[in-house]
């Protein structure tokens, strides 16, 4: 193998080959590569195929969605439920990576499992489990109207805010995982080496250790966006008509058979999110600039 | 006491609010399913297990489980297989287009399951192969693939590879110098790798939903009952749900940390 040939140069009789195509890699990445080709690619070339080409290329069904008031409303609304989710969730979710990354090292992997266990909970029991709590005769009505908050029940379920709450419940851990591994990677003598000369902790925060950690909760925020973009289980459960997602379109519009117009809308879904993360991104560093 | 201890002291307060704001759907699903009414009610009116009764005694809810756990199991093992040789694969440095195939296996990740789902099921529509839950598995494994190919790699790289060297030297083959000295240390995080994909595979709604039409999984069956009303037997189901899976997920978790090489304990 072709780490050992370093070493072998002193013990030699293993024979130097470099360059060579290397026949045993391949063979271990075909299974890989097979599943990925049946199941992700080949599915993949299909949507695009089958938005655009009815059977000849065709903008029929992208002209039809950009031409359609609710359909790109259902457009900008995932967008933005997506961007205050992902934005949010890096606000909140922040300081709690703070906090773990500032424990000692052994405590630090329990208070991470708190995040973790939440985190593979299954969205749909989740959700399921929002829908319960904010009911008209749920958790939180009845906590409201025992602190005489209001007198009667208030509508909290089906609305928008419920959307919001429950996507930030379902995606915060993303964020705090993905900030608290940024911030394990900051050498901390970067930090005390900005007080030792002379800044106050506050700057040392704001000039250092932010920036520091910036690129990885960026990519946080990033990825919350692209999970949110796909949402529908949420939206569907907790919101009211109004709060549906691009993801409970694609779904209507399998279920009415209605494959083109399905494709299509999966399609300009991805495009836009590549864009907002390609955006994000471009935020983030100037962000981080401006920071330092 | 000094600002900092009490800012310090803002933020741990700050910290296990956001954790009672994460764990509040399992100390709210967990009690509610103990009502013995026929109504969810915190706390509940009367105590006792008939909605986990129900929910074992109903036909469709234990068919649907068993589907799960079949698509589940099937999904796993076939990606912890194809993922692990893949990071074997990806282990030699100068290994033509690297970086594009590592791309390239944790792509699945970022692509919304929706797009994914509407593509296989228009070719499972094409090639007659709807309703079979191979292909459901399949597909779930492909999802579940990059995750497999980042623990598995992660713990890879903890290995101290000089004990295979020494292998080598010593006259084993390569494969066999793999076998004995490195595979055993990769173990607990393949096995961390496959339970992850089950419960991701298991708790999949929308590829299943498009796939499967005269059998439902368990996601499925919930879906299509929480819309209805609000029956118990969901707050039993799922109160099953999180204590299975926070219980295998936090094993898992402990398995990999102990027996696993040390520089991969800070991934997740």
């Amino acid at each position: 193998m072709d780490h050992t040939s370093k070493h072998s140069l002193n013990t030699t009789p293993v024979p130097v080959r470099r360059r060579v195509w290397p026949v045993g890699q391949i063979l271990l990445l075909l299974p890989a590569l097979l599943l990925l080709l049946l199941f992700f690619v080949l599915p993949n070339l299909d949507v695009v195929r089958v938005g655009l080409f009815d059977p000849d290329f065709t903008l029929e069904h992208v002209a039809k969605i950009t031409s359609t008031r609710t359909y790109l409303s259902v457009f900008g609304n995932t967008i933005q439920i997506s961007l205050v989710v992902a934005v949010l969730g890096a606000l909140i979710g922040y300081p709690v990576a703070y906090f773990i990354n500032s424990r000692p090292r052994a405590i630090q992997m329990k208070l991470l499992l708190l995040i973790l266990v939440p985190l593979w909970m299954s969205v749909l029991i989740r959700s399921y489990s929002w829908m319960v709590l904010l009911g008209r005769d749920g958790v939180l009505n009845a906590a409201l109207m025992w602190l005489s908050v209001t007198e009667a029940p208030v509508r909290l379920l089906y609305t928008s805010g419920a959307v919001y709450l429950a996507m930030l419940q379902i995606l915060l851990p993303v964020q705090i995982i993905a900030s608290y591994s940024a911030m394990t990677e900051i050498d901390m003598t970067l930090v005390r080496a900005a007080q030792t000369c002379g800044a106050s902790a506050v700057q040392a925060m704001r000039r250092v250790f932010i920036p520091l950690s910036m690129e990885g909760t960026v990519t946080g925020v990033a990825l919350v966006f692209m999970l949110s973009m796909g949402f529908f289980i949420t939206p569907a459960l907790v919101g009211s008509r109004k709060d549906l997602m691009l993801g409970n379109l694609v779904m209507q519009h399998v279920q009415q058979l209605n494959w083109g117009l399905a494709a299509a809308i999966a399609l300009l879904m991805l495009l836009a999110t590549l864009v907002v993360v390609v955006l994000i991104k471009a935020a983030g560093r100037y962000l981080t600039r401006w920071m330092v | 006491m000094d600002s900092n201890g009490r800012a310090h002291k803002i933020l741990a307060v700050y910290f296990w609010l956001i954790v009672l704001f994460l764990l509040l759907p399992i100390f709210v699903v967990i009690p509610m399913s103990l009502t013995a009414g026929d109504l969810l009610r915190f706390p509940p009116e009367d105590w006792g297990l008939r909605w986990y009764r129900e929910f074992f005694a109903s036909h469709s809810w234990v068919q649907a489980t068993w589907l799960s756990v079949k698509i589940a199991v099937i999904a796993s093992l076939l990606a912890t297989a194809t993922g692990t040789l893949t990071v074997i694969a990806l282990d030699r440095r100068d290994l033509p287009l690297r970086s594009a195939l590592l791309h390239f296996v944790s792509s699945p990740l970022i692509i919304p399951h929706v797009f994914l789902a509407v593509g296989v099921f228009v070719l499972a529509v094409k090639l007659r192969l709807t309703n079979n839950e191979y292909i459901v598995a399949g597909a779930h494994a492909a999802v579940t693939l990059p995750f497999i190919v980042l623990i598995v790699g992660s713990a890879l790289k903890g290995v101290d590879r000089n004990i295979e060297r020494a292998a080598r030297v010593l006259g084993a083959g390569p494969v066999r110098a793999f076998r004995t000295a490195t595979l055993p240390s990769l173990i607990p995080s393949m096995l961390a790798g496959a339970t992850l994909s089950f419960f991701i595979s298991f708790d999949e709604l929308i590829i299943s939903q498009f796939l499967l039409s005269s059998q439902e999984t368990l996601p499925m069956k919930i879906w299509a009952d929480v819309r209805l009303e609000l029956k118990p037997t969901v707050a039993a189901v799922s109160s099953l749900l999180i204590i299975v899976s926070a219980v295998a997920i936090i094993g898992a978790e402990v398995l990999r940390r102990r027996m696993g090489p040390p520089s991969s304990k800070s991934t997740v």
